[in-house]
């Protein structure tokens, strides 16, 4: 009787454990991962964008009476706003004033410069962008259906304070998408130092002098000149560069009927120009540089003699924390092509996503950042020009930047950045032929040539 | 026995009344949680992965719409050149990432298995590269292969083997072999430490049985120690060659494809043209040819290397 009842008891043991744990088991499943997952799935897809971001947009809530702003932007040192650079206490304290007058709060996510398309992409073909207002360079075309027209929305008086071609960048199909905040192109640093114990005068002023000055100024480890070649795409990508020289050497990109015209001799020169530099005394680290930081940082060293940068980066040249050069640096003008000089644009501009509640409060959140005061501490703090004509003209923002005269003269000529939709996929294709020329796989002119054919086949499958 | 019968035979088995039809119904309910995960992280985004293959997707608006376009992403990676430079350069990283590991590790793990090699300290050591984060170390390679600053040039020009510095990563194929260089540095500790436990667990006796027999070192190594190491060699050959196809995080810090796309590989390509270009019906199908590659892959070595079983009859 004993072991028929301890059978039982084993058996039903036994058995009521595997049915006890299969029960288990199937009620997790049934009550709490599936419908959780589907949901998310759900709402991501069916949703429109602004109720959907409600749901399931991660930004942090805003202070309690406020509203919420959420704004994607660079850190620093790329062109960061008050909140994220390091910007003075007047302006600090004004961006408060600004929040508790608006009633809003202002919430930043600010990854480095080199993941925000990704991140933006990501997020936008998610549906559930989490802000108002993104940072954009030379996207904004790509990102034009997640984007509010806001040409309408800017007020006469800040737009005729800014250059009118400032707009031609996030400008697409006659709609303006954003705001360009600063005045960003492209000019020539020179070691003073380095130039004087070589004889040279003054910085060179066509191709035939940046030639024969990189040349003179090669000698053992240090270069005549530095740039990164190691990212073929994008603003600040071997491409871009290529396209200054374009300019310079008469060229263009595209025609009217929007197919790429560059496979001329403008082109071919342009790109020659680059290869001829690279041979004078090019640093031959440059092709393997993939951000323009890895080629500034030789240049502070001292170990290059000249570069084409963005104006930002006067102010850290100065700073004997961060450069060798303090008081030896010089800027002018890109030397001249047989059209003249020439220069792109960096882009940066403020632009607001469909996905915001209150478009009209970003637009006033984007004033704020266009604010006159606000560019001149932009301009001093943080070494980013402004884009307002009358701040660049200030005699402060001119004394602290003294490169700002050459930018200004600079931007008194060409500088096209030839930003289309498919920007990074026409720029990843021109500058992968380049890097092959700079290598010696290819000739200036096929390299052009089949640059054009892929081109053409991209600008194609756009239409 | 037909797939069918098979088939019919197991539910017929799941089917069965008593205790252990009610058994294996039980066990199947258990392993049932596990099967649900199983689907969603894995079994669903491979699906919904082929089917986006097959459309043109637009994001435009926050919406995610798909055209069907039947076979057209799969034909641009044909004409893509792009594509045949991230085949090439695929191939050749992953044949010789998985002979360099395998091999180094195997000599590794028999200098670890030797007597004076069995101390902890060198096994704490091993592990140093395989802990780093992948990113980390990325970052670290990339300060090494510095043209200007990096300790590589540092060392070889203070040996006089170079004279001038070398820039490690200006070069296609130099970019490619330090990338080669720095998986490999960081894969041999955890493919060492398999062919460990494989190498313990070879019988003693084998070995003294060569010896008895007159063999060589390398005649026990060709006949006692490689054919017991099989099963182990191939799960690291297969483990490997994955970890290998699959390699982004050093392309993406070091290089981003270049120069010329000389580091480009199948998955970075992938994640260029999804994510730069917003191709992502393309992307998807690069995704899935690589997804082929690898399930192919992992067939052939299974077959090929699979333990022989003996005829019915004869001693193993």
């Amino acid at each position: 009787m004993e072991e028929h009842e301890l059978e039982i008891q084993r058996q039903m043991s036994r058995r009521s454990f595997l049915k006890r744990s299969a029960g288990v088991g199937a009620g997790v499943v049934a009550l709490g991962a599936v419908p959780s997952i589907l949901a998310a799935c759900t709402s991501s897809a069916t949703a429109a964008p602004g109720a959907a971001s409600a749901a399931a947009s991660k930004a942090p809530s805003a202070a309690p009476g406020t509203v919420a702003l959420n704004v994607l932007a660079p850190a620093a040192p790329d062109p960061a706003p008050p909140g994220v650079a390091k910007f003075n206490d007047a302006t600090v304290q004004a961006f408060a004033k600004w929040q508790a007058d608006n009633k809003t709060t202002v919430t930043y996510e600010a990854p480095p410069w080199p993941q925000l398309h990704d991140k933006m992409a990501t997020a936008f073909a998610s549906g559930n962008p989490p802000w108002d207002v993104v940072y954009m360079s030379g996207w904004a075309p790509e990102f034009r259906q997640n984007l509010t027209a806001i040409g309408d929305m800017i007020p006469a008086d800040l737009k005729a304070d800014l250059p009118p071609s400032s707009f031609s960048t996030v400008t697409w199909d006659g709609k303006v998408y954003g705001v360009v905040f600063t005045l960003s192109l492209l000019t020539l640093f020179y070691n003073t130092e380095l130039l004087s114990k070589a004889g040279i005068a003054a910085p060179p002023k066509n191709w035939d002098e940046l030639k024969t000055y990189t040349k003179e100024l090669t000698s053992g480890n240090q270069y005549g000149w530095v740039l990164n070649y190691g990212a073929p795409e994008g603003i600040g990508g071997v491409a871009s560069y290529w396209m200054a020289f374009l300019q310079q050497a008469g060229g263009k990109m595209y025609g009217p009927d929007g197919m790429p015209i560059f496979n001329d001799t403008p082109g071919v020169d342009a790109l020659q120009l680059m290869l001829d530099v690279n041979t004078a005394g090019t640093d031959p680290g440059s092709i393997s540089y993939v951000g323009i930081n890895d080629a500034t940082n030789v240049f502070t060293a001292g170990k290059a003699a000249m570069m084409m940068n963005w104006p930002f980066m006067w102010v850290p040249a100065q700073d004997p924390k961060t450069s060798k050069i303090v008081g030896k640096l010089g800027a002018a003008l890109l030397p001249a092509g047989p059209a003249g000089t020439a220069s792109i644009d960096g882009t940066d501009a403020w632009t607001i996503t469909t996905a915001s509640k209150d478009p009209a409060l970003a637009m006033k959140l984007i004033e704020f950042y266009l604010d006159p005061n606000v560019q001149k501490s932009q301009s001093i703090d943080t070494g980013w020009l402004p884009i307002r004509l009358s701040v660049l003209n200030d005699p402060e923002v001119q004394a602290k930047s003294t490169n700002a005269k050459v930018v200004m003269d600079q931007a008194t000529h060409p500088y096209d950045s030839f930003v289309t939709p498919d920007y990074n996929e026409v720029t990843q294709a021109i500058g992968t032929e380049i890097q092959k020329a700079l290598k010696g796989q290819k000739t200036a002119k096929q390299a052009i040539q089949e640059s054009s054919d892929l081109v053409t086949a991209i600008v194609k499958k756009r239409k | 026995m037909s797939a069918l019968s098979t088939s019919h035979g197991a539910l017929s088995r799941f089917r069965a009344t008593g205790y252990i039809g009610r058994r294996r119904r039980t066990g199947l309910w258990l392993v049932l949680p596990a099967l649900v995960v199983l689907v969603a992280v894995l079994a669903f985004p491979i699906a919904a992965s082929l089917v986006v293959s097959f459309q043109s997707v637009d994001t435009a608006g926050g919406k995610f719409s798909g055209t069907w376009v039947g076979l057209d992403n799969y034909a641009q990676a044909t004409t893509d050149p792009a594509f045949w430079t991230a085949v090439q350069n695929t191939v050749y990283f992953t044949v010789v990432e998985v002979t360099a590991v395998v091999g180094l590790g195997l000599v590794v793990a028999m200098l670890l298995n030797h007597p004076l090699g069995r101390s902890p300290f060198f096994r704490v050591i091993l592990f140093v590269p395989w802990a780093l984060a992948p990113v980390a170390n990325a970052v670290m390679w990339k300060w090494i292969y510095n043209a200007n600053y990096g300790i590589l040039n540092q060392i070889l020009e203070a040996l006089g083997i170079i004279h001038r510095p070398i820039v490690w990563l200006g070069d296609p194929q130099l970019a490619l072999n330090a990338l080669l260089l720095a998986d490999i540095w960081k894969a041999i500790p955890f493919i060492a430490l398999l062919l460990l436990a494989g190498l313990q667990n070879v019988p003693p006796i084998l070995y003294r049985a060569a010896r008895l027999d007159g063999a060589s070192a390398w005649q026990t190594f060709r006949f006692v120690t490689l054919p017991q190491l099989r099963t182990a060699i191939l799960i690291c050959v297969v483990l490997q060659s994955i970890w290998a196809l699959k390699v982004f995080d050093l392309i993406y810090v070091l290089t981003k494809g270049g120069p010329a796309d000389g580091t480009v590989t199948l998955n970075f390509l992938a994640y260029r043209v999804t994510f730069d270009f917003g191709n992502i019906g393309y992307g998807a199908a690069l995704a899935d040819i690589l997804f082929v590659m690898m399930f192919v892959l992992a067939l052939v070595y299974i077959r090929t290397f699979r333990p022989t079983r003996p005829a019915s009859g004869q001693p193993a």
